[in-house]
């Protein structure tokens, strides 16, 4: 019955510096359920306390623990963090998931130290994924952070058979957490085979907003004009985003305009991820409310919605 | 660890092996028996569906439900939770189903868990109070009410009922008489100058058993863009950072009040190891309840049984009664 989520003991397989922010850190996790792309984790930034009894102090006749453990010991975090799955492979029992994540205060500063080999908690695959339609074209939308997902989805697309366009942006050059190959990047919004992280069949668009890489602009403005190029316009394109809300928003309203179906992936702050703390709200259009609308999770419920449900 | 070895070492009788002893872990809640007293604090474990992925649900002592109030509410706008240090600050609002979709929905769930159930019970009148425990009279796995008469997050009722000795007189009463087959067990807050009056008249009035402590009222301000992180503007505050106050209160509420009136503690505040659990039962306590702990751990509560079964047989305490309040009181 407990299959298909739960707390995993993880060991970090590697982990590399992308660029000023971003860091990829691979994580064996033997056992991990199945996941999909859109679906996270909630990883503990701290050591876990001994790793025969992960949660429990080591209590010894000798060694009772005192009342500043240990809590007083360091300056960690309590509460997990909630990070979306970038990649997966698994052989045998053995699987190993991908997570980039960026460096924004103590929990994820501590993360960067984690050196291969040391244990890692993991609760998780949390939320619903995104869902694919099919074969066809997909075009995936990602800002800063939010590129992640895309990438672990593109990677499902690609092997469904289905044509994937990326438009990935950052605010700089040195904030893109990919691996690109910057003789490739095209200057306008013609997709090519720049970024070593995306299936070989993908194409792909890089945006900066000071213009330092690829097309000055945002991911959004890339998209409209990407649409207004394409043979077609919208017609027979799936939209998949995940990034900042400012882009997402613009997104979607691109989307909506457009007839354009669209998911959206979104980030809350929440303690749980489970669905028990109520904290990620979610404001969802819902015609049997009498107000009209209703707060849905982003954990569970999400954190992958459809773009014209959303009031966000 | 150079932390751990500059602590004194622990007095010898502490070193005993007395592993031949056997240890009952059950504890009476006002004649509601429980295999061992460690529980959810409400609100942490929702109406129990969410967590049966991650844990043995029937090895908890009791299930505590998230508040439900007569009428389903949404809660509070985002943001609703932020962490601080050692703890978190959370505005929820109450949201729930309401009375009705808990007894549809949720009741047939918590049937299967096989432990006693406690219904957290909000409000924001004594009849929408009133009316809550007395269709709860009728709902089998239920075993007891826990009046929330301290919700720091909702602008009516709640803690306004909470912090006033005369209203929780006049609350505890008007339940009381509703509550035959339920025991009641009323959540005080710590949002008092003095615990043991708020305490004493739930006891006057009727109280069954107490909970304590519920949230701190707190808050957090975004200084960038000046203004508070939590859409509610203030919030509750939980986790390891209130656990030495909620001790003190605790023992200060065992000591004056409870121990006398024969009437039983259930005490929650920031436990977070076995350590913790064993701290809150010398203060006084017969129960225990675990809340943001569980959000980072959903398992806490086997282990914590573990780890006070442990703590037992190196003690010689065959029975959880033995530990309740055995530390000498400081005057």
């Amino acid at each position: 019955m407990r299959t298909s989520r739960g707390v995993f003991a993880a060991r970090v397989a590697a982990q590399r510096q992308l660029c000023a922010e971003h860091y990829r850190l691979t994580l064996s996790v033997p056992g991990f359920p199945a996941s999909r792309p859109g679906q996270f984790i909630q990883l503990l930034c701290r050591p876990p306390y001994a790793s025969s009894a992960p949660r429990e102090l080591t209590w010894g006749p000798d060694s009772p623990p005192q009342l500043s453990d240990p809590e007083l010991i360091d300056r960690q975090t309590m509460l997990r963090r909630p990070i979306s799955l970038a990649g997966r492979r698994d052989s045998g029992d053995a699987s190993e998931i991908d997570l980039i994540y960026r460096v924004v205060g103590t929990a994820t500063r501590w993360l960067t130290g984690a050196e291969p080999g040391a244990e890692l908690s993991v609760l998780g695959p949390l939320g619903n994924g995104f869902a694919p339609r099919g074969a066809g074209e997909a075009v995936l939308i990602g800002g800063g952070v939010g590129i992640p997902p895309l990438l672990y989805l593109a990677e499902t697309l690609a092997d469904g058979g289905t044509n994937v366009t990326a438009i990935f942006g950052a605010r700089s050059e040195g904030l893109m957490p990919l691996r690109v190959d910057g003789a490739a990047v095209p200057r306008e919004p013609a997709p090519s085979p720049c970024i070593a992280d995306l299936p070989p069949q993908a194409r792909a668009v890089l945006t900066t907003d000071d213009g330092t890489l690829g097309v000055a602009g945002t991911a959004s403005d890339a998209l409209l004009e990407w649409l207004r190029r394409r043979e077609g316009g919208a017609a027979g394109l799936t939209a998949y985003c995940c990034g900042p809300e400012p882009l997402m928003r613009a997104v979607a309203d691109i989307c909506i305009e457009r007839n354009l179906p669209c998911q959206l992936a979104l980030e809350r702050y929440m303690a749980c991820g489970m669905g028990t703390c109520q904290s990620c709200v979610v404001k969802v259009r819902d015609t049997n409310a009498e107000n009209g609308w209703a707060y849905k999770l982003c954990c569970t419920d999400g954190p992958v919605f459809e773009a014209a449900d959303l009031l966000w | 660890m150079a932390a751990r070895a500059m602590q004194p070492g622990p007095p010898e009788e502490m070193t005993i092996e007395r592993n031949d002893v056997t240890t009952d872990l059950s504890v009476d809640i006002a004649g509601v028996r429980l295999a061992n007293p460690l529980m959810p604090a409400s609100g942490t474990c929702g109406y129990a569906d969410e967590y049966a992925d991650f844990v043995d649900l029937e090895r908890l002592g009791a299930f505590v439900t998230k508040s439900i109030t007569r009428q389903p509410r949404a809660g509070n706008d985002y943001q609703r939770v932020v962490e601080t240090r050692a703890g978190m600050l959370n505005a929820i609002g109450l949201a729930n189903v309401g009375l009705e979709a808990f007894l549809t929905e949720k009741v047939p769930l918590l049937r299967r868990l096989g432990v006693p159930v406690f219904v957290n019970v909000a409000g924001t009148t004594v009849e929408d109070y009133v009316a809550v425990a007395e269709a709860l009279e009728d709902v089998d796995v239920v075993r007891g009410v826990e009046l929330n008469i301290s919700c720091p997050n909702v602008r009516a009722g709640g803690i306004q009922f909470g912090t006033d000795p005369e209203q929780i007189r006049r609350i505890t009463g008007a339940l009381r008489s509703v509550c035959r087959r339920n025991i009641l067990i009323v959540k005080l807050s710590p949002n008092v100058t003095d615990v043991t009056c708020t305490a004493a008249a739930a006891v006057d009035a009727g109280a069954d058993a107490l909970s304590m402590i519920n949230t701190f009222t707190a808050m957090a301000i975004d200084v960038e863009r000046r203004r508070p992180v939590l859409a509610n503007g203030t919030g509750g505050l939980s986790g390891p950072a209130i656990r030495p106050i909620a001790v003190r209160m605790v023992h200060e509420v065992y000591e004056h009040v409870a121990r006398q009136a024969g009437v039983p503690i259930i005490a929650m505040g920031g436990i977070q190891h076995a350590r913790d659990a064993v701290e809150f039962l010398l203060a006084g306590a017969t129960g225990l309840a675990v809340g943001t702990a569980l959000f980072v751990d959903p398992g806490v509560l086997t282990h914590l049984q573990d780890g006070l079964a442990d703590y037992m047989r190196r003690h010689g305490f065959t029975a959880v009664e033995q530990v309740v309040g055995a530390v000498p009181v400081m005057r």
